[in-house]
């Protein structure tokens, strides 16, 4: 059986490993991936790395567009964190009871979740965009729904992680499927939900900022604009200032960790 | 069938697939007693125990607490009241502070608002002080219990039994992972307080020298079989030997 499974698993690696050398005779090497200029324009766009527009009023703009990215990502993963907890308990299936309720549970709440986020943010936006137009909702909807997905995914599976023997002496003590939830269950994925949160939260700053291509506002669409106006230290403004988000969000995220070990 | 006995065991078998666990075991348990069991590893104390504690079922026989049937206990909280386990110290959260660890032994009584709110403005801390206070610990109280030791967390097991204050105390090896001040510490905690509460005590044991030490009645299995029945004072070293001996002598 083993070593079947072993032959299974080589003949896979094997499969996958064609699979991509397929897909690079798929991408069309001669033409269109760089056009006649290409050579040069990315040479002038790297030169400006070194001299990013620093004038006052692309400063306040670089400041006021990274306020707007960081306010979306922080209102989407709020309201991610709300879903993902909702729905994540839920398909960790601990509340119910028989063990086929706890199936069905599991299996339909697992299959939300999938749903959530197989379809990119960068689609919901889309999609929310052309129904209720250029709103932040747009914005905060598009980044909640998927990353709620993701969460809620991992926090189910966090809890189903949790050994089970602290769990069967609270229930000896008496306590409720939902007492054990508050006691046992949540308390045992505290810290590992709020550092993967903290990691989802710095991939949503930079979705927020990927996001506002779409017209959303922020970051990424004054790095658009700048793009299209050929301002390239203009561009290394904003990158720089979006890199400075991430970095301070990951020390923050780095400073709760230290904390928690305490 | 006798007032005083508050457990009677009639002729229970409990199979795990092919394997024979327990084969027609019977007993009766008086109120107040403190049992020891003893016996080879394999010898099905773990299965007695989980079948008292329900958390396993027995394939055949009767198993009546208070001469009533276990499924009469069907509801978590009247049977916490009546029957309470400490295993070994996994059984504890090791992310809550201790404080709540022992408060859980409440969670039976609290609705699940009381026990809620419980989490940020700790319940009946004075229940919980005195519990830790009794068994050892009384400056413990927000301490994380992972962070506290083998011995430690056992004893707070015990405290969170003190809270829950079940009529009958089971105990599955319950210094198995001690040291031996240790295990002497707890052993000593745990038939003391019960005496103090006339509760009754289970508890299986590796250590014979134990078992005669803090119990009052040894019970002694081998191979699913009851292999003898004694009061701890009328137990024999021939019969200890050959408990413990690995090959029947033919
Ligand atoms: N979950 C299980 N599945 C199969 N066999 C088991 C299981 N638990 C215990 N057994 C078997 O039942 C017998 C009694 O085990 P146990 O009650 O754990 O003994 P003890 O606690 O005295 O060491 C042993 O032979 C053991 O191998
Ligand atoms: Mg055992």
């Amino acid at each position: 059986m083993l070593s079947f499974d072993l032959h299974k698993r080589k003949f896979l690696t094997v499969f996958l490993l064609l699979l991509f050398a397929w897909s690079l005779m798929g991408v069309n090497w001669q033409e269109g991936v760089m056009h006649s200029s290409g050579i040069s324009t990315a040479g002038e766009i790297f030169a400006a790395m070194f001299t990013p527009d620093l004038s006052m009023d692309i400063l306040l703009l670089a400041a006021e567009s990274s306020w707007l990215t960081l306010a979306y990502a922080t209102a989407g993963m709020s309201l991610a964190l709300i879903l993902a907890l909702i729905f994540g308990i839920l398909a960790s299936g601990v509340l119910s009871s028989g063990k086929r309720s706890r199936t069905l549970m599991k299996g339909s709440f697992r299959g939300v979740l999938g749903f959530m986020r197989a379809i990119h943010e960068l689609v919901w936006a889309w999609l929310f965009v052309a129904s209720f137009g250029l709103s932040p909702y747009a914005a905060i909807f598009a980044l909640a729904i998927p990353y709620g997905g993701i969460l809620g995914r991992i926090f189910a599976d966090m809890i189903n992680d949790v050994p089970e023997e602290p769990i069967k002496a609270l229930r000896a003590t008496g306590a409720s499927r939902l007492q054990c939830l508050f006691y046992g269950y949540l308390p045992s994925v505290k810290n590992s939900m709020i550092s993967y949160t903290m990691y989802r939260y710095e991939c949503a700053v930079r979705s927020s900022a990927i996001m506002s291509f779409v017209g959303l506002g922020g970051l990424g669409y004054q790095i658009q604009l700048s793009l299209d106006d050929l301002h390239y230290d203009e561009v290394w403004t904003f990158l720089y200032f979006l890199i400075i988000l991430v970095v301070i969000i990951d020390g923050w995220s780095n400073m709760l960790r230290r904390r928690m070990a305490q | 069938m006798s007032e005083k006995n508050i457990i009677e065991i009639n002729q229970i078998s409990k199979n795990y697939e092919r394997k024979i666990a327990l084969s027609s075991l019977s007993f009766v348990v008086e109120k107040g007693e403190l049992i020891a069991l003893i016996g080879p590893s394999g010898a099905g104390k773990t299965t007695l125990l989980n079948l008292l504690a329900s958390i396993l079922e027995a394939d055949s026989g009767e198993l009546l607490v208070d001469g009533k049937p276990m499924s009469q206990f069907s509801d978590q909280k009247k049977r916490a009241k009546k029957i309470g386990i400490i295993r070994q110290q996994f059984d504890l959260v090791g992310q809550l502070p201790v404080i709540h660890n022992v408060l859980a032994g409440r969670l039976a009584d609290w609705g699940f608002f009381k026990s809620l709110f419980n989490l940020f403005i700790p319940q009946e801390r004075q229940e919980a002080t005195t519990a830790l206070k009794r068994v050892g610990l009384p400056d413990k109280l927000y301490e994380r219990t992972s962070n506290l030791s083998g011995g430690e967390q056992q004893r707070v097991a015990l405290a969170r039994l003190l809270m829950q204050k079940p009529e009958i105390i089971l105990a599955d090896e319950p210094v198995a992972s001690l040291d031996p001040a240790r295990a002497d510490d707890v052993l000593d905690m745990l038939t003391k307080l019960a005496k103090e509460e006339h509760q009754t005590v289970i508890a299986s044991l590796h250590s014979v020298d134990y078992a005669r030490k803090y119990f009052t009645r040894l019970i002694a299995l081998k191979n699913g079989k009851l292999f003898f029945d004694l009061p701890a004072d009328q137990v024999t070293d021939k019969q200890l030997e050959e408990l413990y001996q690995l090959k029947e002598l033919s």
